[in-house]
């Protein structure tokens, strides 16, 4: 009778209040302590930015339609590439997948009401702000045109915006920082009864071994930073040759942070990319332990290779060569991550939608990124190689073509639990088609145009690469067309988008099987008992009791009775 | 995992002792950093180090209780400190090899500004 | 994840002990506490690293240079440091004391080492700008700005560059100490304190004991030079 009862009321209260709905106005989304709401506001803020580097990137390619000036003076050229890459790296591609879809899902995921310190989690999204304004004062004012590493003497000596805009890196890193830390406190002290180390989501631990990297590397990002607008200020000698300073050390302090941040980078995609492998073949990931701790080796290791953005810089051979070995040695375990994935596919129960479609393209196109990577990072094809297009096309395999499209799986796969609505999918499948086309025909073609000697961040170049360059831009054309594609009908969705129900996907995680189409403030009413794994299908009765899963936890016998699922484990 | 680590209160005795320590530590630091070793000078930077390393370790045992509490907070501390050690290990790595190609310089970059003052003066 | 019949806590369920200052997303006290002291010493772990970059650079300049960074830590006076060491440790033992007398609920006995531990933080502060103003009345700057007569070699300026970075960065986290630990205070002498709770007593003295922890360090490599 009492569990009957409850369910009516949990189907009830379900219908009624959100986290969407149940306050109203700015104040109760500017002042929220829910990490659900936080985690919109912060999907705004870095989708804004997103389509201001992205509007950029357009201008970067369409500059280099043709040799010579096109449409800009090449003083502006260097702006707009700095900013290009500065904006997607720091104000979009680091926040992203953690602040976005990890302070969304990470709680419920772990069957917590909230993350451990929720009014620092929204001071995160106000720091963000706060070095995103200090960023665009020093953009707006003087420009920006160091390239986004900021490599010194140039950074000390040009008449940009670089202080400015280093102090606004330096106040974004320190988001960064607290939201790791809170992730962290989040996932040791807050899991749920039953929610093992060994039952938790890979996205989960993707989001662990990312906050790992966050607090670890940020800060001497800061104290770089710091030092190189004191460097500009007061002086002070430590990397400008000028003044009795070294400009290598810059580089290693400066790399010190920013390799780890390639893995801040993609370790949550990696999570998100298991997620959706695991949901639509519906067998869960093959060698989940391997996975897991592959992320947390990722991470840890990440922080031994920096020197391989050096091997030109006049660094020692003796370091050089440590940096090499120590690059190959990390290919080892993302390699064995993507057998892994492929092996999770095999003989699985393939459900071909969109998120899936993600997945399947990240498959293709980050190994391609993987591997180009392990060519730059031996020394001998370094040399040629550093500082042409085969490492701007290596880096946008991997972080377009790794990070965001997982990004974009991510998006698509928790949109229906996020906002209660479906996307069309035959539009999604659309979008995905011209974003695969077109993300490969603007950067493969620069994987040939490095080879064959055209230098990266420049203006000008020789007539023979001019049609390299031309399908390139055309390339991004397409790719600008797709991402329209997505924003369009991912905003119609949310006027006239079909009504999701609680678990569209039929996935097996706390954030599907026990919350309803929309969650409520507080995530659950009861804290669930965790008594399987996250990808146990088998024994996930509330999903498939008479196939009706709810979202509440509950499994529907055939006789309409409602019941809590028993422990099986 | 119940048993109440956290709340451990350290005895006011033993939070004097090791203030005492501390303080001795300290002026052996000093009285030995001003000191003429002769042939062992080269001691110098082992030793200071050394006795400040001694000294932090009193400090997060005992003041900061990690001797008492969960193993995950003192990993979490650790883990830093590792990291400081991967950052210098391998900057220097660089540093002390430094023109090891052979076919660049050894000194680091001086500017022109540099060439002008006098060398570092032999002492 | 399917739950078993019994929930383990409900949002709205009558608990015995709910107190003041438990956060409703936490299950208990305790978990709480725990959450606060590890977020803490993840906290301590990312000072540790801003502070590092200064002390790489530091190492790197003094292995190229060891013959200016003897000749220039002349010029800094290790009884000034040493006192300010010594004042720092004690500063550490009172705020412990603090800790302890929170644990035993002895509200006075708190109040008066948390008020010792800002005083001594004063001290250090104002043995730091004697040391400093000493400094800029002998045109000793950073790097480029150096213009000390007195010693006038190659890559001086880089020993005094680190010397204030780092000293001044420190500077600004005793500040930052003194104003936390002045919020407590004020807190501990309202009363918000008790043996059942005093987490922000706990994780403020943690943050400046690790205050300490780097100038005890610095002292070494910047004074002692030899």
């Amino acid at each position: 009778m009492a569990t009957q009862m409850h369910a009516a009321t949990v189907a009830q209260s379900q219908a009624e209040v959100n986290y969407l709905n149940h306050a109203r106005g700015l104040k109760s989304w500017l002042l929220t302590l829910d990490h659900k709401r936080i985690g919109l506001l912060y999907l705004i803020s870095i989708a804004l930015f997103f389509v201001v580097g992205g509007i950029l990137a357009l201008l970067v390619r369409l500059e280099l339609f043709e040799p010579g000036q096109t449409i800009m003076s090449a003083e502006t050229y260097n702006h707009v590439f700095t900013l290009h890459g500065a904006i997607m790296i720091f104000l979009f591609l680091i926040p992203a997948a953690p602040a976005v879809l990890g302070n969304f899902a990470l709680p419920i995921m772990i069957g917590a009401r909230d993350v451990a310190f929720p009014r620092l989690n929204l001071a995160s999204w106000y720091i963000f702000w706060l070095g995103a304004i200090t960023m665009l004062v020093g953009i707006v004012t003087s420009g920006l045109d160091t390239g986004w590493t900021f490599y010194t003497p140039y950074s000390t000596m040009t008449g940009s915006g670089v202080t400015w805009v280093v102090l606004g890196v330096f106040i974004l890193g320190f988001s960064s920082i607290l939201t790791g830390l809170n992730f962290i406190v989040t996932i040791h002290k807050m899991r749920a009864p039953g929610m093992t180390w060994s039952r938790l989501p890979l996205f989960v631990w993707g989001l662990y071994a990312t906050s790992i990297v966050q607090i670890l590397a940020t800060p001497v990002l800061g104290i770089t930073l710091l030092l190189l607008a004191l460097e500009r200020i007061l002086k002070v000698g430590i990397f400008d040759p000028a003044l009795g300073g070294d400009p290598v050390l810059f580089q290693h302090f400066f790399w010190f942070y920013s390799h780890p941040a390639v893995y801040i980078m993609i370790l949550p995609g990696f999570g998100i990319i298991s997620e959706l492998i695991g949901t639509f073949s519906r067998k869960g990931i093959f060698g989940y332990k391997f996975v897991a701790l592959s992320s947390v080796a990722i991470a840890f290791l990440g922080f031994l290779v920096w020197g391989h953005h050096m091997f030109v810089s006049g660094q020692s051979a003796t370091a050089s060569t440590v940096f090499s070995l120590l690059t190959f040695l990390i290919g080892v375990p993302t390699g064995v991550k993507v057998l892994n994935w492929v092996a999770s596919l095999y003989r699985g129960s393939i459900w071909l939608r969109s998120p899936l479609l993600y997945a399947l393209m990240f498959l293709f196109v980050f190994p391609i990124g993987g591997f180009t990577g392990i060519a730059l990072g031996t020394l001998g094809l370094d040399v040629p190689l550093h500082d042409t297009y085969f490492v701007v096309a290596h880096f946008h395999y991997v972080m377009v073509g790794g990070m965001f499209l997982s990004f974009l799986g991510g998006l698509h796969y928790w949109w229906p639990k996020m906002f209660g609505r479906l996307y069309n999918e035959k539009l999604a499948q659309l979008a995905a088609l011209l974003i695969f086309v077109g993300f490969n025909v603007t950067f493969f073609p620069q994987f040939i145009l490095g080879t064959q000697g055209m230098p990266r961040r420049y203006f000008d170049y020789v007539p023979e690469f001019t049609t390299l360059h031309q399908i390139s831009t055309v390339g991004s054309w397409i790719l600008g067309v797709g991402l329209l594609l997505v924003a369009g009908y991912l905003l119609h969705s949310l006027f006239k988008g079909q009504k999701a129900p609680a678990n569209p996907w039929g996935a097996g995680t706390l954030e599907w099987t026990h919350t309803g189409r929309i969650p409520s403030p507080h995530n659950f009413d009861r804290i669930p008992v965790v008594t399987r794994g996250p990808y146990d299908y088998h024994l996930a009765e509330e999903i498939f009791g008479n196939g009706r899963g709810e979202g509440n936890g509950v499994v529907v016998q055939p006789s309409g009775q409602a019941q809590q699922s028993h422990s099986t484990t | 995992m119940a048993h109440a680590t956290h709340h451990h209160i350290i005895p006011r005795p033993l939070l004097l002792k090791v203030f005492v320590t501390l303080v001795v530590l300290t002026i052996i630091t000093a009285l030995t950093g001003q000191a003429d070793l002769g042939a062992l000078n080269f001691l110098h930077v082992p030793l200071a180090v050394g006795i400040a390393v001694i000294k932090a370790t009193l400090v997060v045992l005992f003041f900061m209780g990690l001797k008492y509490d969960r193993p995950i907070n003192a990993l979490s501390f650790i883990i830093g400190l590792l990291m400081v050690g991967v950052f210098l290990a391998f900057t220097l790595l660089d540093m002390l090899y430094r023109g090891d190609i052979g076919n660049l310089d050894r000194q680091p970059i001086r500017g022109p500004q540099l060439e002008q003052m006098a060398p570092p003066s032999a002492h | 994840m399917a739950g078993a019949s019994e929930a383990v806590t409900s949002v709205h369920g009558a608990e015995a002990h709910h107190p003041p200052y438990l956060q409703h997303h936490f299950v208990s006290a305790e978990q709480q506490f725990d959450a606060a002291k590890l977020g803490m010493w993840i906290f301590l772990a990312t000072e540790i690293l801003l502070f590092s970059g200064m002390f790489v650079a530091y190492a790197v300049y003094r292995v190229w240079h060891p013959e200016v960074f003897q000749a220039a830590s002349k010029l800094l006076d290790w009884r000034l440091g040493g006192l300010n060491t010594l004042v720092l440790l004690a500063s550490s033992y009172t705020v412990a004391l603090a800790v302890h007398y929170a644990q035993l609920g002895n509200q006075k006995r708190l109040l008066q080492n948390l008020w010792l531990t800002i005083a001594l933080a004063g001290v250090f502060m104002v043995v730091k700008y004697f040391e400093y103003t000493e400094k800029f009345h002998h045109h000793i700057f950073p790097g480029g700005n150096y213009a000390y007569e007195g010693l006038q070699i190659p890559y001086v300026g880089q020993f005094f560059s680190i010397y204030f970075v780092m000293t001044g960065i420190h500077g600004l986290h005793v500040l930052v100490g003194m104003g936390v630990l002045t919020w407590v205070a004020l807190k501990a002498r309202r009363g918000a304190f008790s043996s059942a709770y005093y987490t922000p007593v706990e994780i403020s003295a943690l943050y400046w004991h690790l205050v300490d922890i780097i100038w005890i360090f610095l002292f070494p490599l910047l004074y002692l030079i030899h």
